[in-house]
């Protein structure tokens, strides 16, 4: 009876879990889920700083100018050509005629001047319905945006800057359309309207964003439906459903996935070096690296081989210095600094210290583009006590460590910087011109060298790219020579995704592209 | 009872404003500020002193939190610094996952915890008693994400049983059947450790009641076993029982933290999460207040319990 009893009650509970068994639906046709690794935290590109946002918002809204797939040159986007001053003060754009904003209005020349100046006019009527973090960083050298006529618009700089197209390829350059940003006042972040692939649908709180095809999209015709975002944050979790139908296509595989998913039959690998750069950076100002033997000796102990190779397993290649190789403006000639340990030791006996010293190594335990921080640095603090220099790591939280790097007491530190472009203005002047020194800019090296600062100035004022590659060339050498940094790799972005993925392509800048994919 | 309900929730306020006062210094005292989370590593001075400027962040912080308070007040939680949403819809739109996921694994971890208990206390030293205790031993040690990740691989990843994460299907769904079917896995990683403290717990007191004397003389007036070990037996252990499940309510809303995290579950635990890293100080007052609430209304229910389970139990 007992045993009658219990049987039945198991069978119950049997029946009830094979209910929930949830079979796995059949996918949509044209419906494309892509997992993140953190939710958007809203759509309007002027308004965020991460990536994940930048990923989403960027579907919907575009602009002047732009990057072909897997490149950072930069290409006509909502503009179709532009003119640039002979002092190089005026951008002058000539916008594509007949575009609509998902909301039916017009793209014009209005559209464009209240996009760029709602961020830096603190008198504009939309200044006060955002913040824009990056306004002063990308448009502090803006002086006034002119409308011209319906269809041209000019920017007119306060000194000349090469890299001002590059800029406009960033995502707080976007185009939006001011009936909507006006319409939605300070909400506008969750209702985007702009003139991309994709237009806004929905957005169920940590659970989704939906974007759906823009019908009339003006490039190419769209051959995906929608596009559903998850933001899934446990790594484990977002492989599982990827490998169970639950996605399509996760980016930011992490290196110890990546061997079991090379081997699985159902999943694709892609793979692309990024407009990114992971260095150990040096005070320079502070003995005992004021000395560049010492800087050089460190960038000679470093094993950076085996820091790609065993902690990044394949996502990271050796970096040279912080130009992407294979980029417009880097130095082919360039020579890596070999893992060279006796010629480590040499150098510091020549500097004076023969028997090595001790030094702190401040190292963020994550972070935006950080890579594995606390493992790579592991490394690298056992390679310098080989070589006698004894280091001490101190690792922080994110946001704290932020805050101690805007001082001048670093002796090491781990970081890295994602330009979003090759242009190497976008890299070197923030983070090795002596004009950025912290705490007024990002030099947290405090690297300082007359003709170095002189080229990079230089370089600003040509427009002519191929002069400007050269005077980069350069730099970079006097760059290597001078080692204010330990060179230590480029992040390879990896993306995963399904057989039913077609035509997808990943992108330096980081950028997600889906709207070239199409599905099987 | 009414003037003491009454007490209890006038002493809201001060547990709150008392919690609300903790969390602010907390967040406003350790290192990094939402500006320079904001900007990231790119972040110039100007820009850093600018966007503090706008965020309020440079007022002293009394006036800071004076300014939070009066707006709380007019039932105005203030708009997330980084979401730039207000931070009452965000908190109440992830409140009703949390309480789906919370409230399971309060209802599995009692109802298992109190089942294994009796039935480990009926027979003691039997092989169900044994098993128990191992599994307890394995509950109540394993960390809730090691947990969440082992149950994910298998049910999700090998078997393919259930799904993997989130609260409904990508796409379709959105009926009872998909939402039970993806409350399981968490369900059951965030009830392990609270079911087994329940079952010890229940083991233990049940055992020891079931030697009393009243229990024998209920034997021996020839009452059916069930009745001797539910209604003189179990009824009796209830009180102690019950003081721990109200505890382990506040230790499952903690967990709902990690476990939301494993399983992308759309809570206010996860959502607690991004805003401490972004140091989103409204939003994070927000999230605690409403977890704070629910954990004293819940002991308050406790409380309640308490007179229901044994009548010589009054309040006034």
């Amino acid at each position: 009876m007992r045993a009658r009893r219990a049987l039945a009650f198991f069978l119950i509970i049997a029946l009830a879990l094979s209910a929930l068994v949830a079979p796995v639906a059949a996918q949509p046709a044209g419906t494309l889920l892509v997992g993140l690794v953190a939710e958007p935290v809203n759509l309007d590109p002027a308004q965020v700083t991460d990536l994940n946002s930048n990923r989403v918002g960027r579907r919907v809204v575009e602009t002047l100018v732009t990057f072909p797939d897997e490149s950072t040159q930069v290409i006509p986007g909502l503009a179709e050509s532009w003119t640039i001053s002979k002092d190089g003060l005026q951008y002058t754009f000539k916008l594509r005629s007949g575009l609509k904003f998902h909301d039916g209005t017009s793209l014009n020349a209005e559209a464009v001047k209240f996009s760029i100046e709602r961020q830096i006019n603190t008198e504009h009527p939309a200044y006060k319905l955002g913040k824009y973090p990056f306004a002063n960083y990308f448009f502090g050298n803006v002086k006034a945006v002119e409308v011209l006529s319906a269809e041209r618009v000019a920017f007119l700089l306060k000194e000349p800057r090469a890299s001002f197209l590059a800029i406009l390829t960033a995502g707080a350059a976007s185009i939006v359309s001011p009936t909507a940003v006006m319409k939605w006042g300070p909400d506008y972040p969750s209702h985007p309207v702009g003139t991309g692939p994709f237009r806004f649908a929905s957005w169920d709180r940590g659970q989704r964003v939906v974007l759906e095809k823009n019908p009339a999209y003006w490039r190419y015709p769209v051959k995906i439906e929608r596009v559903i975002y998850r933001p899934i944050v446990e790594d484990q979790a977002r492989l599982t459903e990827l490998l169970t139908g639950g996605l399509d296509l996760i980016v930011g595989v992490p290196a110890d996935f990546v061997a079991e998913l090379e081997k699985n039959p159902k999943v694709a690998l892609l793979k692309q070096t990024g407009a990114h750069v992971w260095y150990l950076g040096i005070n320079n100002q502070k003995k005992p690296f004021d000395d560049k033997r010492v800087r050089q000796a460190l960038n000679y102990a470093v094993n950076k081989d085996a820091i790609v190779r065993d902690v990044l397993k394949g996502t990271g290649s050796l970096s040279k210095g912080p130009v992407l190789p294979g980029t417009w403006g880097a130095d082919a000639a360039l020579k890596a600094y070999p893992y060279d340990p006796e010629k480590a030791k040499k150098l510091l006996a020549e500097a004076g210290y023969p028997n090595g010293f001790s030094t702190t190594m401040w190292v963020p335990e994550s972070g935006s583009g950080m890579q594995a921080p606390v493992a790579m640095s592991t490394v690298m603090q056992s390679n310098l006590k080989a070589v006698g220099v004894n280091v001490t790591l101190q690792t922080m939280e994110w946001g704290a460590y932020l805050t101690k790097l805007r001082t001048k007491e670093q002796e090491l530190f781990a970081l890295s910087w994602m330009a979003g472009t090759e242009d190497p203005d976008m890299v070197m002047y923030p983070l090795l011109h002596s004009s950025q020194w912290t705490p007024v800019g990002p030099n947290r090296a405090q690297y300082k060298n007359a003709r170095f600062d002189e080229l990079l100035q230089q370089a600003r004022l040509t427009t002519d790219q191929a002069k400007r590659a050269a005077l980069y060339r350069e730099a970079q050498r006097i760059l290597v020579d001078d080692a204010p940094w330990v060179f230590v790799d480029h992040e390879i972005q990896i993306a995963a995704f399904t057989k039913r993925v077609q035509g997808f392509k990943l992108h330096p800048s980081f950028d997600l592209r889906v709207e070239t994919i199409s599905l099987k | 009872m009414r003037s003491y309900l009454a007490r209890r929730l006038l002493l809201l306020v001060p547990v709150l404003v008392g919690v609300s006062v903790v969390v602010f210094l907390v967040l406003h005292l350790s290192p990094g500020d939402p500006a320079e989370i904001m900007l990231g590593s790119q972040a110039t001075q100007e820009d850093l002193q600018r966007l503090r400027r706008e965020l309020g962040l440079t007022e002293p912080l009394h006036v800071q939190y004076l300014r939070w308070v009066s707006h709380v007040a007019r039932g105005d939680l203030g708009r997330s610094l980084w979401m730039k949403r207000p931070v009452l819809d965000e908190v109440l739109n992830r409140y009703k996952a949390t309480l789906v996921l919370t409230a399971s694994g309060l209802l599995l971890s009692t109802l298992g915890g109190i089942a294994l208990g009796v039935a480990s206390a009926v027979r003691p030293h039997s092989l169900l008693d044994r098993a128990s205790a191992v599994t307890s031993l394995f509950g109540a040690s394993m960390p809730v994400f090691w947990l969440g990740i082992v149950l994910m691989v298998i049910f999700s990843l090998w078997l393919g049983w259930l799904p993997a994460s989130g609260m409904w299907a990508p796409y379709g769904g959105g009926d009872l059947r998909d939402l039970l079917a993806h409350l399981v896995l968490p369900a059951v990683t965030l009830a392990a450790a609270s079911l087994t403290i329940i079952a010890r717990l229940t083991r233990s007191t049940m055992l020891d009641i079931l030697s009393q004397d009243y229990i024998r003389t209920a034997r021996a007036k020839g009452l059916v076993e069930g009745r001797v070990v539910f209604r003189h037996g179990l009824k009796n252990a209830l009180i102690p029982i019950v003081t721990v499940v109200g505890v382990q309510a506040g230790y499952l809303l903690g967990g709902a933290v990690l476990t939301e995290t494993v399983f992308a579950w759309p809570g206010v635990g996860l959502l607690m999460v991004q805003g401490i890293l972004a140091r989103d100080f409204p939003l994070v007052q927000g999230c605690v207040l409403v977890i704070a609430l629910t954990f004293v209304l819940i002991n308050l229910a406790v409380d309640l319990l308490y007179a229901y389970l044994d009548p010589r139990i009054q309040y006034e």
